[in-house]
């Protein structure tokens, strides 16, 4: 869930916060019931294999109004998030408060689009939605976020020409070049009621498309809490698109396990064919690791790009995996 | 200097693996010591805290302040909550009663990644008499922190957890850590009110061992 108040850091203590460092490695294993790899959702693709995801380092500072975070990630996780090889940064950002209200960010960050993040300590199931890995993962741009209170706050922002790029470029035939930030960003977060928020996203440009998106979650009850996802992405040029929608329920059983389930239904324009997903997994506390069990189905149409295969490799249109990871955040 | 001379010759007295046991040794100890010193610190901290009669944490002191006026002592809690709580809710109840809403963070306890964990909010609470005021600390609300796209620690939107009930909702060993650190933070909120009420005052003793046991209707 995203929470872009702008703000590093809250609360009343008077002194500047110590430099905070914070991380977390993870590891899974997955078996798809074919007997190979057929759900092409990002992350944890590897079959029948102990695999590792990513180790993240991630260190902040705020000296009086200004502040800055930088994020390292290495593994096959990271490898899959970012753009370049060799760059391993998923946020590199420096932000001011020019007002107690008012915010200055620049830089390299995480979207602001999306319900699901990168990292595994923001997700609450280890794979991942068809609406997160086809949306944006990190905008390089500018952006002010004014919180008219602390339940209506607007971010707008102007950002590279095209997502999950650490510079702007164009390309023309087999040359590329420099690039523009021309493609506008905006959130307008709300909080309807105690523990329910709902972000409003929109991002723009002749590059990088049209993606309206809703990300909310509701902690209706100390121990259920509803999430909900929708989006629509058109790319340029009428080139296609995405929409889609995703409701994550969550349910504490104890303060150390609780179940959850996504439910998403994904289509892509221009007769590309749907998919829907059904995604059920635990979250297992214990101490700084937590257990992830889950087990997941997924349905798609004929005309859906992707291929899934049944045990004897023919084409079939439903796939269904087991995995357990372990997250251990510190 | 002279446990100095016996350290030199110790080590050359051995041979280099012997020097490498001893300073293993001395790190080994030295790693116990601290972890009972941080063990005994936070087991302290905790201990500062009370319970009051409806079995909520409390931190409550009264501090007799012999030659102050009622009127005196108000006009200086006044000053302490404008300059130490400038941004908080302030509400007067009659002439003598302050009360502050207010938050502070809690941080990851025993780790050596150190991160926001989350915040606290608790009501301050100030009554002036002629020779002496109390105050309390209380109604401790934890709400957990996670971390965000961004690598920002912010609020778990919707928990918000009473710490008298936190024992069914967090981590043993958390419980333990955020219980040590509001115990230390009311501790320093409390001395910053006596220094500053004692700014231009003769000096007296106060109360400073908070009750075990707190009834708040007598003082």
């Amino acid at each position: 869930m995203p929470a872009d108040t702008g703000k590093v850091g809250t609360g009343a203590d008077p002194k500047d916060p110590p430099l905070i460092f914070s991380g977390s490695v993870d590891t899974y294993w997955k078996y798809d019931f074919s007997g190979h790899s057929n759900i092409p959702t990002s992350f944890a693709s590897d079959q029948n294999s102990v695999s590792i995801g990513m180790v993240d380092l991630g260190l902040k500072k705020k000296v009086g109004k200004a502040a800055f975070v930088g994020e390292l990630s290495f593994g096959p996780r990271s490898d899959q998030s970012i753009p370049t090889s060799g760059y391993h940064i998923q946020n590199l950002y420096v932000s001011y408060d020019v007002t107690d209200k008012f915010n200055l960010t620049a830089g390299y960050m995480s979207t602001f689009i999306g319900y699901e993040v990168i990292s595994p300590t923001g997700n609450f199931n280890y794979s991942t939605s068809y609406l997160f890995t086809n949306g944006p993962f990190q905008n390089a741009g500018f952006k002010a976020t004014y919180a008219f209170s602390d339940k209506v706050s607007l971010m707008a922002g102007i950002f590279n020409n095209y997502w999950n790029t650490y510079t702007s470029f164009i390309t023309h035939g087999n040359t590329t070049t420099s690039g523009d930030v021309s493609t506008f960003g905006a959130q307008l977060m709300v909080v309807p009621a105690k523990g329910w928020t709902a972000y409003l996203n929109l991002a723009t440009g002749s590059f990088s498309g049209t993606e309206l998106d809703l990300t909310t979650a509701y902690q209706i009850t100390d121990a259920f809490k509803l999430g909900l996802n929708a989006a629509d992405f058109s790319a340029p040029n009428n080139g296609g698109g995405f929409s889609g929608i995703a409701l994550y329920p969550q349910l504490a059983v104890s303060k150390v396990v609780t179940f959850g389930v996504r439910g998403e239904y994904f289509t892509y324009k221009n007769g590309g064919g749907n998919v829907t997903g059904i995604t059920v997994s635990s979250n297992i506390k214990a101490g700084a690791i937590t257990l992830i069990p889950e087990i997941r189905f997924d349905s798609k149409s004929s005309a859906f790009p992707f291929a899934f295969a049944d045990s004897n490799l023919a084409p079939t249109n439903s796939a269904s995996q087991f995995l357990i990871a372990a997250v251990y955040a510190f | 200097m002279r446990s100095d001379i016996n350290k030199k010759n110790y080590l050359q007295g051995r041979s280099p693996i012997g020097g490498w046991l001893y300073i293993y040794t001395m790190k080994r100890i030295f790693l116990v010591l601290a972890g009972i010193l941080l063990l005994y610190t936070a087991s302290a901290q905790k201990s500062l805290l009370a319970q009051d009669e409806n079995n909520k944490y409390i931190y409550y002191q009264v501090v007799d302040q012999p030659n102050a006026t009622k009127d005196s002592l108000v006009g200086k809690v006044n000053s302490f909550l404008h300059e130490a709580f400038k941004k908080s809710k302030r509400i007067q109840t009659g002439d003598s009663l302050f009360t502050v809403k207010d938050k502070f963070l809690t941080y990851s306890a025993f780790t050596f990644a150190k991160h926001e964990s989350g915040e606290v909010d608790f009501v301050l609470n100030i009554e002036c008499k002629d020779n002496k005021y109390r105050y309390w600390l209380t109604d401790f609300v934890f709400r957990p922190y996670y971390k965000d796209r961004y690598g920002m620690f912010v609020p778990e939107n919707g928990i918000e957890i009473p710490l008298e009930k936190a024992s069914s909702k967090l981590d043993k060993k958390d419980l333990e850590g955020y219980l040590a650190q509001t115990g230390a933070y009311c501790r320093q909120t409390g001395d910053n009110l006596k220094a500053f009420m004692i700014q231009n005052h003769q000096f007296s003793k106060a109360n400073t061992q908070p009750a075990r046991r707190v009834v708040t209707k007598k003082w």
